[in-house]
């Protein structure tokens, strides 16, 4: 394993370098809420990308504030009340600049286009009791309400049209007045006079939903549960973002956080895994149609005398998909076909057993990916499980035994969210590979043996922070120094952290700009362990008998039982 | 019951001629209500003058839903009509009966803008797919097919 030394002699650096950092960590953080701050918390070497978090999580009370803030900066500056510049805002995207420019072009045709009167088109009813306009009935003036435009309708059927619209949806936001010829806003201030408790709260929720949905700047996260949303700021490439609640998923895409992929490979990715394709794929691959109906058939074992299944009942040969009826000692017996063997000769089945091969071979190499992109994804969902049970009980289990302040074992949590973010890289290494063209045998020899060595650096730090954690809570007495542990863990975090952020920037750059150190030394190391690559499957040999695709190490085929010719 | 006081006070339905009713003051149309249901009404529109249902009499049917005045009445055209905003189940596509509708509007309202509709079919915003091919690809044609169409179904014999 030379090459697991070389990583560890290019970053002894970082190695000491970190451990003595441990500890300011955790001075850092004392108190703080850990979970949002994993990927963007440390550097050693200078990566700009990850210094500052282009990105802040905000709670509700956040967003209402930051809504509240802008409104009421936006009313000062335009000297309209509070409801309006509301208005103003949600027709413009949340853009105060946006609003601004429009306003100070054209205001009355802003005014025009949101519905902002300055002054009422009707004459406010002088009657003593005017009549509404929905209902045609009397009422007594003080029972009586109209929007900026004067059109009288009586507070019951405002309320009555105010709650339909509530209860239709986001829309009522942009409520205007019933009079079907006017178009005066309906805003914030008028509904909280009029509707239930209920309505308004929910006219609020939509208020405040808005606010992030339409809001380029914002977007709710999309993790499960959670209510809290993520204000981005433009002007970095790196579009991971991670929310307050641990989620972490791409700004673009709002998929789990997939670094190095890019967009659009893990929407091909996604859309992969859940086609159909690869049903058509293992059909054409594994089976053939019936002769007479053309059901599709999957020959799993028994000789070549197929019979389909009722209400069909055709007898025929696996090989050459003529009747049974013609086969026997003529054709050279039950399992042979002579036929098939003659035409094969001249050619007849190739292109049919040709495209046969090739779904095969497209349908194991997908599942080759696809399996190990799962199980990456499984023993992420557990390291997080382990996390989970790390912070609530075996950190302070660990706290007594050692006699060491919990701010002190910070290392043991910075260890594992490591190995969480490091299987997610991992994970979305394998879509990477499966698209990586096949033809750039160089760079796929490149990436295998880089996704091996991470594969590799991530077991030994996983090792670490699972097995040799459980001497020291155990009741043995520990084989060595519990600040021997502490250097070795936060050593190994460091080390698979700069190993795992140099993969990704490597990946990213399409694997042509290779310049770190832990991947200079690829060159020599040539042949590299291959991680998950999928080069074992070149080894493989077809039956000239059956074309069933077997394991190097057989020397018959498993489905006719030739022996295998030209081994 | 706001939805009775509305009518009654717009829609009171007064004897014109033999057997046509006037909506307050709109000529050519008139709504009443059925005896065993207050919410369902039974219509009839003249067709309009100088349009190809000119001299039809439709059978339309109006229903006041729960919601009604904060929902739009459901209209349905009884009588065959080739329109290409209307389908061969009656249906109309008309925004105020969607998501148009303001409880301002009022059953004369809808009434006057389906008899407008008639004066000025909108095949640009179809129903009825291939009516309105047929309006846009030969317009007169179509409209010799809606006033056989008038005659045949409409012609109230």
């Amino acid at each position: 394993m030379d090459s697991e030394d070389d990583m560890h002699d290019a970053n002894d650096d970082d190695y000491y370098y970190s451990s003595d950092t441990a500890v300011e960590y955790s001075d850092e953080d004392d108190g703080g809420d850990d979970d949002g701050d994993y990927g963007c918390d440390h550097i050693e070497d200078s990566d700009e990308s990850n210094r500052q978090p282009n990105y802040i999580a905000l709670k509700e009370a956040d967003i209402r504030q930051h809504q509240e803030n802008e409104i009421t900066t936006l009313s000062t500056v335009l000297s309209v009340s509070r409801a309006d510049a509301s208005i103003l805002l949600r027709h413009h995207r949340w853009s105060v600049i946006n609003v601004h420019e429009v306003w100070y072009a054209d205001e009355e045709g802003v005014r025009k286009a949101v519905g902002l009167l300055e002054s009422p088109v009707v004459q406010f009813p002088n009657a003593q009791e005017p009549t509404c306009g929905i209902c045609f009935e009397s009422s007594p003036l003080d029972g009586i309400s109209s929007a900026a435009c004067g059109h009288p309708f009586c507070d019951e059927c405002w309320r009555a049209y105010m709650s339909t619209s509530i209860n239709g949806g986001p829309g009522c936001l942009m409520l205007r007045c019933p009079d079907p010829s006017c178009g005066a806003a309906i805003g914030q201030d008028m509904i909280d006079r009029l509707v239930s408790e209920e309505d308004k709260e929910r006219y609020a929720r939509y208020l405040v939903r808005s606010y992030i949905e339409d809001n380029p700047k914002t977007k709710w996260c999309p993790g499960p549960g959670c209510e809290y949303a993520v204000e981005f700021f433009v002007g970095n490439e790196n579009c991971d973002v991670s929310c307050l609640c641990s989620h972490g998923f791409c700004w673009n895409c709002t998929e789990e956080a997939h670094r190095p992929v890019d967009c659009g490979t893990v929407a091909k990715w996604i859309m992969k895994n859940n086609a159909e394709s690869e049903n058509t794929d293992w059909l054409l691959a594994n089976s053939k149609p019936c002769p007479k109906c053309k059901r599709p058939i999957e020959k799993n074992n028994g000789c070549m005398h197929m019979t389909c299944t009722y209400p069909c009942k055709f007898g025929f040969c696996w090989l050459c998909l003529g009747a049974w009826s013609d086969h026997g000692e003529r054709t050279g017996g039950f399992y042979a076909c002579n036929g098939y063997e003659a035409a094969k000769q001249e050619g007849v089945y190739d292109e049919a057993e040709r495209r046969r091969e090739r779904a095969k071979m497209s349908v194991e190499r997908y599942t080759h990916y696809y399996e190990r992109w799962a199980t990456n994804h499984s023993s992420r969902q557990k390291a997080i499980a382990d996390l989970h049970q790390m912070q609530t009980v075996n950190l302070k289990e660990l706290s007594v035994k050692q006699s060491q302040p919990e701010t002190k074992l910070e290392f043991v949590m910075k260890a594992w969210l490591q190995i969480v973010e490091c299987r997610r890289v991992l994970k979305w290494t394998y879509a990477y590979g499966y698209y990586l063209p096949e033809p750039e045998h160089a760079k796929r020899q490149l990436f295998e043996y880089l996704q091996g060595e991470a594969e590799a650096g991530l077991e030994r730090l996983h090792q670490c922070a699972e097995k040799d954690l459980q001497a020291y809570l155990g009741p043995e007495p520990p084989p060595t120094d519990f600040n021997d542990f502490r250097s070795k863990l936060a050593g190994l975090t460091s080390v698979t952290r700069t190993y795992f952020e140099n993969l990704v920037r490597a990946l990213e750059n399409g694997l042509s700009d290779v310049d770190s150190q832990a991947t200079a030394k690829i060159g020599q190391a040539g042949k590299g362990k291959g991680g998950g690559g999928y080069s074992d499957y070149h080894g493989s040999w077809t039956c000239d008998q059956c074309t069933y695709f077997n394991t190097i190490s057989l020397p018959t085929c498993e489905m006719c039982l030739q022996p295998r010719h030209n081994a | 019951m706001v939805f009775i006081v509305r009518y009654v006070v717009r829609l009171k339905p007064k004897p014109v001629g033999d057997f046509l009713l006037c909506v307050g003051t709109a000529p050519g149309i008139s709504a009443s209500p059925s005896e065993e249901n207050m919410r369902y009404f039974n219509v009839m529109i003249l067709g309009p003058s100088q349009s190809p249902y000119e001299g039809g009499v439709f059978k339309l049917e109006l229903f006041l839903p729960e919601e009604y005045p904060m929902a739009a009445p459901k209209v349905r055209f009884l009588t065959k009509i080739y329109h290409p905003n209307i389908d061969k189940l009656g249906r109309i596509c008309l925004d105020i009966l969607k998501d148009k509708w303001s409880p301002a509007l009022q059953i004369r309202t809808v009434l006057l803008s389906i008899q407008a509709l008639l004066s000025a079919p909108n095949p640009d915003d179809p129903l009825s797919e291939n009516v309105a091919k047929h309006w846009k690809t030969n317009e007169a044609e179509a409209v010799e097919t809606a006033k056989e169409w008038t005659q045949l179904y409409a012609s109230g014999t």
